[in-house]
C-alpha cells in the first residue's frame, strides 16, 4: 500500500536581506494511511515549514526550491493553483497553534464553517435556502462532533466569546467538517493548558478512528508524542536526524539530539537532579557548512563528523542520521 | 453597545463642548476694536444714542455675564445680527452651510473612492513599482500646500485647457430652483441633467484639492493596515480551507483591514473643516468658510464667532462619532 | 528602551545606534541636506539673493523667467506683479518658513514637554486638568483656531508663532503624557523615589531623557504641517504681513495673474512643497531609524 503523503528530498528556503535562509533541507517524510505521525523539533527546525510547503502555503519570499510532494498518489507540486486549492480543506486539513488568531475576530464562527463547506461539499442541495439550512444543521452537527454544547445558539457568536479550549475545539472542528484524509495539526496544543491540552488530543484521536484519518502531530513536546503517535520523526536545523516507531525512538534514541531531548525532560523519577540542557544553540540557517548539523552541540563527535551526513538504518523502520550510531551509547 | 453607555459618553462630550464655546466666546471678545464703532461706522450720532446701542447689544455687562447670555443663545440659535449683512447671523450661516457640506462630502467620497483601492492593490503588491508610485504619491498628497495645488490644477485645466470652470458653483444658465440645497442632488432632481454635468464640472477641482492630503493618508493607513491583515494567521487559515484568493481577500482580509481606514477617515474628516476655508478662497466657492475668512477681515465679529463655535462643535461631534464607530466596526473591543 | 532588568541603557549608545540606522538610509539623508540647505538660504540670504527683495521695479512687472521670451537670466524666476524679483523673495521667504517653522516647534514642545511630564507624572488633578484642556484644544479644527486667533491678536510674527503654538503644544503633550505613563512604572524611577529625589528631578533627569526619541520623531512630523499652515494663514492674508516676502503670501499675490503670470504663483508654491516634502521623508526616516524594532 503506498503512503498517502510521501515527501521526498524537500527543500525550502526563504530569500531575505541576510541571504537564502534554507529552513527546509532535503527532507524525505511518508504518512501511512490511518497512522498517527508525530514530528518534533524545536523553532527554526523546519518542521512547520515543511508541511506549509505540502499544503502549498508557503509565500514569498519563501519558495519550495526542489523535490517530490505526492499525495494519495499526486503530485503536489504539478498541480495548478485552483486544483491545489481544491484539496485544501478537503482532503488535506490544517490546524494552527493558536486559535484565537486562526480564527478570523470579524466573522462569527458558524460564517467560518460555512465557507468551508459551500465551497467543498459537493453534496449540498442546490437552492439556496435549503443549502443555508443544510449547511447549518451539518455545522451543528461537527461543532457537536467536536464536543461544544449548546452548538445551535453559538454558531451566532464570535471566536473572542468561547474559552481558548474550545477555539482549538472549533478549529478542528472546521478542519475536520469535509472528512479529510489527512489532518495536519501544528502544535495543537501549545496554547493551551494541562488539562485542555488532553482533552483536545483525546478528540484528535478519537476522531481519527472514527474517520480513519491520518494525522501528523507537529509539536515540540515529546511528552504528547509519546501517548498519541504511531511513529515520530525528530527534525533539527532543516533535516530530518531520526525517526521510527514511536515506543523504540524514545526507549532507544539513536541520535544524540534525540537524546538530548528525552534527557533534558524534567522527569519525577529523576527528582532533585540537575536538568540537563542541550548545550549551544542551533546553528545559523544561511550559512551551513558541509558537515552534520549537530556538530557544535554533540558530545559524541569526531572528525568523521565534519561531513554530510545521511539517514542510516538501525532497526525495522528506524533510522538515523549520525555515524556513532553502533557505539553510542543510550 | 448599550444605550446607556452611548448616553454616559455623550455626557463626558459636556465639559468639552463647554470648554471650546468659551474659547470661541473669548476668542472674539477679547478682539481688539469696538464692534459699535464698526456699526456707526462715519454716521453721527450722540452719545446717548452710542450709550444706547452698547447696552442693547449688551457690551456694557462684564465678560461672564456676556457668555452667560451669548451661550444661552447659541443654544437657541441665535448668534445675533452679522454687521454686514444686516441679517441674523445664524440665518447668514444657514444660507452658506449647504455649499461647504457638499464640498466636503463629494471630497470625503473621492477620497475614499480613491485611497482604499490604491491602498489595497499596494499591500497585495507590495514592494512593486505600483506600491513605489503610490508611496510617492502619498507623501506628496501630504506634503502639497492645499492653496498651491489648487492654484496650480485651476491654471492647468481652467486656464490652459479651458475643460473646467474657474470660480463659482454653477454657471448662471444652469441655475435652478434650490430643493435640498445640494446642487449635485437639486439638479437630477428637477431634471436637468445638463445642469448636474455643470454644477459637476464646477465642484470637481475644490474637491480634489481638498480631499487630497485625505486621500494620501488613507491610502498609507490602507496599505498599512492591509499588510498587516495579510499577515495574520487568519488569512493562512482561511487560504488553508480552500478559499479562493478574491474570497480571502474580500471576506476575510478587507474586512479587518479597513477598520483602521474608516476610523481615521471619520477623524480626517473633521480637518476637511479646517481646509474648506483655503479650497473656498482659492475657487471662489460661496461656502461657510469663505463667508468666515471675509468676516474676519470685515471686522464681522458675531459672525466669526458663531462659525468658529460651529466648526469647534462639529469637530467634536465628529470625533466622538469616530470614537463610537470604530468600536461598532471592531467586534473585539467593548466600551 | 530599557532591557528586561529595568535598568536604563546608556542613553548615548542607543541614540548613536539609531543615528547610525538613519545614516544608512540615503533617502533620509538626502532629505535633510535639503533641509540644510534651506536653512543655509534663510540663514544667509542677503548674501545670497541676488537681489533686494522689496525693491520694486515697474518696468519689470510680471517679468517672465530666464528661458522664456522675455526673461532676464539675473532675474532669474521672473518678477511679480510689483517687479520685485521672484528668486530673491523666495530666498528671503525662507527665513520665515523656517523661523516660524523651528519657533513654533521650539516653543509648542518646550510647554508640551512640560506639560505632559506633569500631567503624567503627578497625576491628580493636575492631569485631570491638563487632560481637559489638552481634550477642549484638540476640539478645534487647526485653522479655524489659528484663524481665530489670529483675529484676535492682529497679524504679526510673534503673534503667528503664538497663535500656532497654542494648539500645537497639546501633540508632544499627549506623546510625552503617554511615555511618562509608562516609565514612571519602571523600576529606575522607583529606585530614584527611594533614593529620596524631588519629583522634578525625577521627571526631568530620569525619565525626560529616556523618552526624547519619540518626541524628536514626532517635533520633525509636526515641522511640515507647522510650515504648510504658516504658508495658508499668509496665503489667507493672516500671516507676515506686507512687504515682508512669505511663500504664502507670495502665491497669494499671484492669484491675480494666473491667466498670464504662471510664474508668480508656482514658484513659491514649490518652494514650501520642496522644503516640506524634505522634512517628511527626513522625519520618516528617523522615525524608521528610531523605531525600537530595529533593536532585537
Amino acid at each position: 500500500m503506498s503512503a498517502l503523503l510521501s515527501v521526498k528530498g524537500l527543500r525550502t528556503v526563504f530569500e531575505t536581506r541576510a541571504g537564502i535562509v534554507r529552513a527546509v533541507d532535503g527532507v524525505d517524510i511518508e504518512v501511512e494511511r490511518g497512522e498517527c505521525l508525530g514530528v518534533v523539533g524545536e523553532s527554526g527546525s523546519g518542521k512547520s515549514v515543511t508541511f506549509s510547503s505540502v499544503m502549498g502555503l508557503v509565500k514569498s519570499p519563501g519558495r519550495i526550491d526542489g523535490g517530490e510532494l505526492l499525495f494519495d498518489g499526486r503530485d503536489l507540486r504539478s498541480l495548478s493553483p485552483q486544483e491545489l486549492r481544491n484539496l485544501r480543506g478537503k482532503d488535506i486539513a490544517m490546524t494552527m497553534q493558536d486559535a484565537l488568531t486562526a480564527l478570523n475576530p470579524a466573522l462569527t464562527v458558524g460564517e467560518q464553517i460555512a465557507e468551508v463547506l459551500e465551497i467543498h461539499d459537493a453534496s449540498l442541495p442546490a437552492s439556496r435556502r435549503e443549502r443555508r439550512r443544510a449547511i447549518r444543521e451539518r455545522s451543528v452537527e461537527i461543532l457537536n462532533l467536536v464536543g461544544i454544547p449548546a452548538a445551535e445558539t453559538r454558531l451566532g457568536q464570535y471566536p473572542h466569546e468561547f474559552s481558548g479550549g474550545m477555539r482549538q475545539r472549533i478549529m478542528i472542528a472546521i478542519a475536520l467538517s469535509c472528512s479529510p484524509k489527512l489532518l495536519i495539526a501544528d502544535e495543537p496544543t501549545t496554547a493551551l493548558d494541562v488539562t485542555i491540552q488532553a482533552q483536545v488530543l483525546e478528540l484528535i484521536t478519537e476522531l481519527r478512528a472514527k474517520l480513519n484519518m491520518s494525522v501528523v502531530l507537529i509539536t515540540h513536546d515529546l511528552g504528547v508524542v509519546a501517548e498519541h503517535c504511531d511513529r515520530v520523526i525528530v527534525m533539527y536545523a532543516g533535516q530530518v536526524v531520526e525517526e521510527g516507531p514511536t515506543r523504540e525512538v524514545i526507549e532507544k534514541p539513536q541520535h544524540p539530539y534525540t537524546k538530548g531531548l528525552l534527557a533534558s525532560i524534567p522527569r519525577m523519577s529523576l527528582r532533585g537532579q540537575p536538568i540537563r540542557p542541550i548545550e549551544g544553540q542551533v546553528p545559523d540557517l544561511i550559512n551551513m557548512p558541509a558537515e552534520c548539523r549537530f556538530y557544535s552541540r554533540c558530545g559524541v563527535r569526531k572528525a568523521v563528523c565534519k561531513s554530510l551526513i545521511s539517514m542510516r538504518r538501525v532497526g525495522v523502520g528506524h533510522r538515523a542520521r549520525c555515524v556513532r550510531l553502533e557505539e553510542a551509547s543510550s | 453597545m448599550s444605550l446607556g453607555k452611548l448616553i454616559e459618553r455623550l455626557l463626558q462630550l459636556v465639559p468639552v463642548l463647554l470648554g471650546v464655546s468659551v474659547i470661541a466666546f473669548l476668542m472674539m471678545a477679547l478682539t481688539p476694536g469696538d464692534p459699535v464703532q464698526i456699526i456707526i461706522g462715519d454716521q453721527q450720532i450722540t452719545a446717548e444714542q452710542e450709550a444706547a446701542l452698547r447696552h442693547d447689544l449688551g457690551l456694557d455687562r462684564s465678560i461672564p455675564e456676556r457668555f452667560a447670555i451669548f451661550l444661552g443663545n447659541a443654544v437657541t440659535g441665535d448668534f445675533g445680527e452679522s454687521f454686514y449683512h444686516r441679517r441674523p447671523v445664524s440665518e447668514v450661516i444657514a444660507e452658506r452651510l449647504p455649499a461647504t457640506i457638499e464640498l466636503s462630502l463629494v471630497a470625503l467620497l473621492i477620497a475614499l473612492a480613491t485611497s482604499i483601492p490604491l491602498g489595497v492593490l499596494a499591500a497585495i503588491r507590495k514592494n512593486s513599482i505600483f506600491d513605489r508610485i503610490a508611496t510617492v504619491g502619498s507623501l506628496l498628497g501630504v506634503s502639497l500646500p492645499g492653496f498651491w495645488f489648487g492654484i496650480l490644477l485651476l491654471m492647468l485645466f481652467a486656464v490652459n485647457l479651458h475643460i473646467l470652470p474657474v470660480a463659482g458653483r454653477i454657471g448662471y444658465s444652469s441655475e435652478i430652483e434650490p430643493i435640498t440645497h445640494f446642487l449635485l442632488i437639486d439638479t437630477l432632481l428637477r431634471g436637468r441633467p445638463d445642469a448636474f454635468l455643470d454644477a459637476l464640472s464646477h465642484i470637481l477641482l475644490p474637491a480634489l484639492t481638498l480631499g487630497l492630503p485625505m486621500t494620501a493618508i488613507l491610502m498609507r493607513v490602507t496599505r498599512t493596515s492591509m499588510l498587516e491583515v495579510l499577515r495574520q494567521d487568519y488569512v493562512t487559515f482561511a487560504e488553508a480551507k480552500g478559499l479562493s484568493r478574491r474570497r480571502v481577500l474580500f471576506r476575510h482580509a478587507l474586512k479587518n483591514a479597513l477598520i483602521p481606514t474608516v476610523s481615521v477617515a471619520a477623524i480626517e474628516t473633521g480637518s476637511l473643516l479646517g481646509g474648506n476655508m483655503i479650497v473656498e478662497t482659492v475657487f471662489g466657492w460661496p461656502g461657510l468658510g469663505r463667508l468666515v475668512v471675509e468676516s474676519i477681515f470685515l471686522r464681522n465679529y458675531p459672525l466669526v464667532q458663531a462659525a468658529v463655535l460651529f466648526y469647534a462643535v462639529t469637530y467634536v461631534l465628529l470625533n466622538f462619532f469616530a470614537d463610537i464607530l470604530y468600536t461598532v466596526l471592531n467586534p473585539r473591543v467593548k466600551l | 528602551m530599557t532591557d528586561a532588568t529595568g535598568t536604563p541603557p546608556r542613553a548615548e549608545s542607543i541614540f548613536r545606534q539609531n543615528l547610525r540606522n538613519f545614516a544608512f538610509n540615503r533617502l533620509a539623508v538626502a532629505s535633510t541636506v535639503v533641509v540644510l540647505i534651506f536653512i543655509v538660504m534663510a540663514i544667509f540670504a542677503p548674501l545670497i539673493a541676488p537681489h533686494d527683495p522689496n525693491e520694486t521695479d515697474l518696468f519689470r512687472r510680471l517679468q517672465p523667467p530666464a528661458w522664456q521670451a522675455g526673461g532676464e537670466w539675473s532675474y532669474l524666476l521672473g518678477c511679480d506683479g510689483l517687479g520685485r524679483d521672484i528668486l530673491s523673495r523666495i530666498i528671503f521667504g525662507t527665513r520665515i518658513s523656517i523661523f516660524i517653522g523651528a519657533a513654533v516647534i521650539l516653543v509648542a514642545t518646550t510647554i508640551g514637554i512640560l506639560a505632559g511630564l506633569a500631567s503624567g507624572y503627578l497625576r491628580g488633578w493636575v492631569d485631570v486638568v491638563i487632560s481637559r484642556l489638552v481634550d477642549i484644544l484638540l476640539g478645534f479644527p487647526y485653522l479655524i483656531f489659528a484663524i481665530g486667533l489670529m483675529a484676535m491678536m492682529g497679524p504679526g510674527l510673534v503673534n503667528i508663532i503664538l497663535a500656532l503654538a497654542y494648539k500645537e503644544w497639546v501633540i508632544p503633550c499627549r506623546v510625552v503624557r503617554g511615555e511618562t505613563l509608562v516609565t514612571r512604572e519602571l523600576e529606575y524611577v522607583e529606585a530614584a523615589r527611594a533614593l529620596g529625589a524631588s519629583k522634578s528631578h525625577i521627571m526631568l533627569k530620569e525619565i525626560l531623557p529616556n523618552i526624547m526619541s519619540p518626541v524628536i520623531v514626532v517635533a520633525s512630523i509636526r515641522m511640515a504641517h507647522v510650515i504648510i499652515l504658516e504658508a495658508s494663514l499668509s496665503f489667507l492674508g493672516l500671516g507676515v504681513q506686507p512687504p515682508t516676502a512669505s511663500w504664502g503670501s507670495m502665491v497669494a499675490d499671484g492669484r491675480a495673474f494666473i491667466l498670464d503670470a504662471w510664474w508668480v504663483s508656482t514658484f513659491p508654491g514649490l518652494a514650501i512643497l520642496l522644503l516640506v516634502l524634505a522634512i517628511n521623508v527626513a522625519s520618516q526616516g528617523l522615525r524608521d531609524a528610531f523605531d525600537p524594532r530595529f533593536h532585537e
